[in-house]
């Protein structure tokens, strides 16, 4: 069976990445999220990526039509009838995900998959729930989406081998480079990322230098194209400040112990570039402003 | 006999039953017994055309997930009870591959093998995008007509007779030996074709002729043909380089590329898609890359049109001159391709100024000749301008005959 419809579950930083990248790998693409509004929000907001990878000679206007014209949103699951698979992209935590899981497993026929995609959350907890727990499996895709070329699949304990086939051949129609890795909180790219991003603002609470310039040093020392704090931004620190939790919890590894900075601007509200203000300021584009947190 | 001409792409694939033989060749009275085309394979819904010499035309639409399914339905439409034009597939005598880019290992269409396949493959660095779908071609068309000869016929087998001065860049050698980094060239059926039926329209002996070859269509380049051969062409590595076209840029300093990628920090492949799909007629007027389209809105004052279309013609003078220079001299010079064939402007503009060279043109001709083949120089002109129509299909036809015939070429 070839893919070529697909269910997202969820617009937000992740799921609006995942629903350009497939319906730019060909596949019709229904998403859901919770209201109308959310919904307008998102194809507005797809539509606007689209348009700033045209100015970055990304894509062109001609390519942006028809990647749109794949993608429909909707505030009913039930549109989502005729998706082969489906992929949940919500920010809940593992109760969340269950439930959510209990009324996919319910509204869809045993032959369509069921993927979260997350690093943090146990899939064979979130598929336990299930009454065919077989078909869920879980993939992390890193940020943005369609840039990266690496996706990681995880088999919960129940994931049946047709499921694992089905997500491989869903990493290769994003063309990606599937690496399949072992049910483990926060798989290998979390895993790795979030004590880089620890220690980075353990540094600027220590008050050695400004956040610029922690960032300045770690991408011209080694090359990369950004610094941990703009990683953290782009990700967004709410998400990253739970994935940190969550890893504590179940490793007990104190480099995954949240630094209060990142608890403090979560408080505050600041949650990176979706709120146009992290450890830096953004502009309604993403584009860093030059500004940056001052002072605890 | 009887050739199955494929011409495979990522999505699509275009074929053409041609009968074909030596005196059908001299006579040029090669037959099309059916042409279509498969788009948009792998998608939802593919779209299926195919027209028979009979006068039948179908266009449908169908899934075709893969191109061995693409192959099948071509197959079935050519042995139709009603509309084929054939009784069974065994009636198909040999099968003609377009394949781009044969490297340096071939300067001729090679009957395949184990080991042309080998080297066919070897050449997929040269030209990642395309030779893959042809190879995707010849696997599945000999799975399904494993009895039957194929042939691939090389985009880049008629360039190989440039000399080195003219192939090598000025890189260091070890780039040369080590990745084969050196022209190429492309479009080389088209350009063999139209040299040679000048020969048959102009009745005269390609010994000792200075030609030049303009192929403007979707993708334009242009050759220096001496004594019928090739020995410079326009088109590169890749077919980037050269004329401007309508999405790609062409000749540029290669030196702006880095330029862009430091000051808008892009990645490799944001570069690849500023060259190839961004810029050319598109890049410059804003408002697309069909020609028919920017000669519209040129005529309606649309300034960018008419200055994409003054760089366009521009780019083509200048090689005129070059090769004049390269050849010593020019005799005639070839217009072919869809915007060679069907603009009497470009035309126009693209041999405008070149009187020095000998060039008489004839608008009068230019404009009774468009779309049609002949001379739109006057009789007088000591260098003469020609519109020829290009037939790759043909020549993937004819050459597949003389290979698997007795003998070969």
């Amino acid at each position: 069976m070839r893919l070529s419809k697909a269910g997202v579950l969820g617009a937000g930083t992740a799921g609006k990445g995942v629903i350009r990248s497939l319906a730019g790998a060909g596949l019709s693409v229904v998403f859901c999220e919770l209201s109308e509004e959310k919904v307008k929000q998102a194809t507005r907001e797809i539509s606007e990526g689209l348009d700033r990878e045209i100015s970055r000679w990304d894509v062109t206007a001609g390519e942006k039509r028809l990647i749109v014209s794949r993608i429909v949103g909707t505030s009913d699951m039930r549109k989502m009838a005729g998706c082969q698979v489906v992929i949940e992209t919500t920010s809940g935590d593992l109760e969340d995900k269950q439930k959510l899981f209990e009324e996919l497993d319910a509204l869809f026929p045993e032959d369509t998959v069921l993927i979260s995609d997350c690093s943090t959350i146990c899939i064979s907890e979130i598929a336990r729930k299930t009454r065919h727990p077989e078909r869920v499996a879980g993939v992390h895709f890193s940020l943005p989406v369609h840039k990266r070329p690496i996706v990681e699949l995880v088999r919960g304990r129940f994931t049946s081998d047709a499921t694992m086939e089905t997500v491989r051949r869903l990493a290769k129609l994003l063309k990606k480079k599937a690496l399949e890795v072992l049910e483990m909180p926060g798989l290998v790219t979390t895993r790795v990322m979030i004590p880089y991003i620890n220690e980075a603002m353990h540094i600027v609470m220590e008050g050695l230098v400004p956040p610029a310039e922690v960032d300045e040093a770690v991408r011209l020392g080694f090359k990369l194209p950004v610094g941990p704090l703009a990683m953290a931004d782009k990700i967004g620190l709410d998400t990253l400040l739970k994935d940190m939790e969550r890893l504590f919890k179940a490793l007990g590894m104190f480099q995954y112990r949240p630094c209060p900075i990142l608890r403090r601007l979560v408080r505050m509200g600041h949650l990176g570039v979706k709120t146009r203000q992290g450890f830096f300021n953004y502009d309604e584009d993403g584009n860093p402003t030059g500004g940056a947190i001052n002072g605890f | 006999m009887k050739v199955l001409v494929l011409n495979c792409g990522s999505s699509s694939l275009k074929f053409q039953l041609i009968e074909t033989d030596r005196h059908r060749i001299e006579t040029e009275s090669d037959e099309v017994m059916a042409e279509g085309q498969v788009e948009k394979i792998g998608q939802a819904e593919s779209i299926i055309t195919y027209s028979s010499a009979k006068g039948d035309k179908i266009k449908e639409t169908a899934v075709v997930l893969e191109h061995s399914t693409a192959i099948e339905v071509l197959l079935q439409h050519l042995t139709h009870a009603k509309h084929g034009v054939i009784e069974k597939t065994a009636d198909i005598e040999a099968v003609g591959h377009r394949v781009v880019h044969g490297g340096e290992s071939f300067s001729e269409s090679a009957v395949i093998t184990a080991a042309v396949l080998d080297k066919i493959r070897e050449c997929v660095a040269l030209a990642p995008l395309h030779n893959p779908p042809n190879i995707l071609g010849y696997e599945v068309a000999s799975q399904l007509l494993p009895n039957t000869p194929h042939v691939a016929v090389f985009d880049t087998a008629f360039h190989q007779t440039m000399p080195p001065y003219a192939y090598l860049y000025a890189l260091p050698y070890v780039l040369y030996e080590r990745f084969a980094i050196r022209r190429y060239g492309f479009h080389g059926s088209s350009h063999r074709y139209v040299v040679q039926r000048l020969a048959k329209v102009a009745k005269t002996s390609l010994a000792g002729l200075r030609i030049i070859t303009i192929h403007v269509g979707n993708g334009c380049s242009m050759a220096a043909v001496r004594d019928g051969k090739s020995v410079d062409t326009s088109m590169g590595m890749t077919p980037l380089e050269g004329l401007v076209m309508g999405t790609r840029a062409g000749d540029i300093d290669p030196a702006i590329i880095l330029f862009l990628m430091e000051k808008e920090d892009l990645e490799l492949d944001q570069a690849n898609n500023l060259l190839n799909k961004h810029s050319g007629l598109l890049g410059i007027s804003g408002i697309g890359n069909d020609m028919r389209e920017l000669e519209k809105a040129a005529a309606e004052g649309h300034t960018r049109a008419q200055l994409a279309i003054e760089v366009f013609c521009y780019r083509i003078r200048k090689y005129i001159g070059a090769y004049t220079a390269a050849l010593g001299g020019v005799d005639h010079i070839i217009f072919t391709a869809g915007i060679g064939q069907n603009s009497a402007q470009i035309r126009r503009k693209s041999c405008q100024g070149l009187e020095f060279l000998g060039i008489e043109f004839s608008e009068e001709r230019n404009q009774a000749l468009n779309r049609k083949e002949g001379l739109i120089t006057t009789d007088d002109s000591r260098a003469k301008v020609w519109i020829i129509p290009t037939n790759e299909e043909l020549v993937i036809a004819r050459d597949t005959m003389l290979c698997v015939s007795n003998g070969g070429k």
